[in-house]
């Protein structure tokens, strides 16, 4: 690389100096993002309008609209997409309020501060498949300690399968999710408040605002900006999750915890309708991209006002 | 101002629900523990105990070695280094282009690229990948899965690495350029010594990342040569009658080493996986 650069550093201008190692840094992440996400992006969107399908190779032709019509028309579609919007909106309104909580908690002086800290950060760190384990193991409806302790304090009568009652499934999944990724806003919540002016909180103490005033008048306000990131990214994360909800239920009990990822999954790795995926995809993708332009647009805004 | 009485109410209730809040996150893990340790029929009771009568390490036995998990944390400890080495090198390059030549068109374009491949999840991919993969005869290699991972840590790990560089002063690089300092010797002997904290919180995010992956291990290798331990803990799940006291073994197991390097690391790693969020 430093060959490359010092042969043409007589001749070139340092603007086009600066342009070249500009290229030169940022080639490795765009040959991995090209290749790796942009290509296989522009594949999904040819093939939602395609025949494809992974083993039987002769399925081949232009589709138009057929795999959209095949997807819309599929009797769990509709549930699909109610299940990802609900597990989607009580997952991040849950984390928000837990991160919110604990940050709050975690900024106040006081002795042991690091410790909770670091314990409360810890799940966060557990790979996705041993925190649905180990809490499937938890509320196993024969051997698990959750059901054993709520019926020995008295809060439920008899032992809830939870994972395997399609009316307890869903809340399940979303409160074991809201316990792995809520320390994530925890730090980042708590990374902002530590940039706030104490003076600030100083002065509204001392014109008599009480700590919930001064919570909502000054704290929140200055966490608009991290609020917005962390919310919004978790949005997408959560919406299009896979992990969590098939290492806990594959999508069951009888679909009541399919949302479109697992959706997505079943027929390109089941059906192996690679068609009839992407068209799916495609749906999902055009969706996140809208609100994504509608982020970045409200995120720049956010920058220009900082600076 | 609080008064005297007010403040101590105020810090009693806090660390009640510190401790709640405590509890409930580390539970799950102390439990875990405690299951991997029980024989079968401690295990298999309707009222299950905090206490172990007859501790015994059968679960990590038979998971290690009958259940082949030892050739599962090598792979994946092979595919989660490589993966981290790999992501740190394009992360430092692309951060420094980032944060030095932020005014380029092209570097605008890039920024904007990375942004909204964050926001491009694996799992729409999932099927394209694996043509891909399965075209270039990778599937069931490391390298496979090191690729996967790579790319979809670039985003995060680059934005990481310029909202560092761009506290580092445009002075120093100067004043090394008029020492005759090229481009390349400038970016080795001056910046990156200083940039030694962000680069162990960028490695640990690419390291963690690759290590906790599900989806793509679970699909691409099918072979149990090359298969990584999350996965494997799936599978053996998935085995007739469900071995929970040889399930909470396996994910002790895939637990320590995470667990390990953030409780010495932690530092390093809040702080840089903040700045990396919140720019990104």
């Amino acid at each position: 690389m430093s060959k490359l650069l010092k042969k043409t550093d007589g001749k070139l201008t340092r603007d086009q100096q600066a342009r070249r190692y500009a290229l030169v840094m940022l080639l490795p992440a765009l040959i991995f993002l090209a290749c790796l996400i942009a290509y296989p992006l522009g594949k999904v969107l040819h093939d939602a309008f395609s025949h494809v399908h992974l083993i039987n190779k002769s399925m081949t032709g232009f589709a138009g609209l057929d795999n959209f019509k095949k997807v819309v028309s599929d009797e769990h579609f509709a549930q699909a997409i109610r299940n990802t919007i609900f597990w989607t909106v009580f997952s991040v309104a849950g984390e928000y309020i837990m991160g919110m909580l604990t940050a709050v908690l975690l900024n106040q002086k006081f002795k042991g501060r690091a410790i909770f800290r670091t314990l409360v950060f810890i799940p966060w760190l557990v790979p996705i498949i041993v925190a649905g384990m180990t809490w499937d193991w938890m509320l196993n409806p024969d051997f698990g300690i959750i059901n054993y302790l709520l019926l020995k304090v008295g809060l439920i009568s008899e032992k809830i399968n939870f994972l395997g009652d399609s009316r307890y499934a869903m809340a399940t999944v979303i409160f074991v999710n809201i316990w792995r990724s809520f320390p994530y806003y925890t730090i980042s919540f708590l990374s902002a408040m530590q940039s706030i002016p104490a003076d600030l909180n100083e002065a509204a103490a001392v014109d008599g605002a009480g700590m919930f005033t001064r919570f909502f008048k000054i704290t929140l306000p200055q966490l608009k900006s991290v609020s917005l990131v962390i919310v919004f990214i978790h949005i997408i994360w959560t919406a299009i999750n896979f992990d969590f909800i098939w290492v806990m239920t594959e999508g069951g009990p009888n679909y009541a915890t399919e949302t479109l990822p697992i959706m997505i999954y079943r027929y390109s790795m089941k059906t192996f309708d690679v068609g009839a995926a992407s068209a799916l995809s495609t749906m999902m993708f055009t969706a996140m991209f809208i609100m994504f332009l509608f982020y970045y647009r409200k995120r720049m805004k956010i920058s220009d006002d900082l600076s | 101002m609080l008064n005297k009485k007010n403040q101590t109410i105020v810090k009693t209730v806090s660390y009640i629900l510190l401790i709640i809040i405590a509890i409930y996150c580390v539970f799950p893990f102390i439990w875990m523990v405690i299951s991997a340790f029980k024989p079968k029929d401690e295990i298999r009771t309707a009222i299950p105990s905090f206490v172990i009568h007859a501790p015994t390490l059968e679960n990590f036995k038979k998971v290690l070695f009958q259940a082949g998990f030892i050739n599962y944390i090598k792979n994946s400890f092979i595919v989660s280094v490589i993966a981290c080495g790999l992501s740190m090198v394009i992360a430092v390059m692309a951060g420094y282009a980032l944060s030095r030549y932020y005014k380029q068109k092209l570097v605008k374009v890039s920024n904007f690229a990375m942004m909204l491949s964050q926001m491009i999840p694996g799992v729409l991919l999932l099927v394209p990948l694996y043509m891909i993969m399965q075209k270039f005869h990778i599937l069931e290699t490391y390298l496979c899965l090191i690729l996967a991972y790579t790319t979809f840590v670039i985003p995060l790990c680059t934005f990481m690495m310029s909202s560092f560089f761009d506290t580092v002063p445009m002075a120093l690089e100067e004043a090394a350029e008029i020492d005759g300092c090229g481009k390349a010797q400038t970016i080795f002997k001056i910046i990156l010594p200083l940039s030694v904290p962000s680069l162990i919180s960028t490695g640990l995010y690419a390291f963690i990342n690759a290590w906790n992956e599900f989806m793509f291990g679970y699909i691409f290798i099918s072979t149990d040569k090359y298969r990584t331990l999350t996965p494997a803990i799936m599978l053996f799940k998935g085995a007739n009658t469900i071995d929970w006291g040889g399930l909470m073994a396996g994910s002790v197991i895939a637990v320590i080493p995470v667990t390990i390097i953030f409780l010495f690391l932690q530092k390093y790693f809040l702080a840089g996986l903040m700045s990396g969020s919140v720019k990104g």
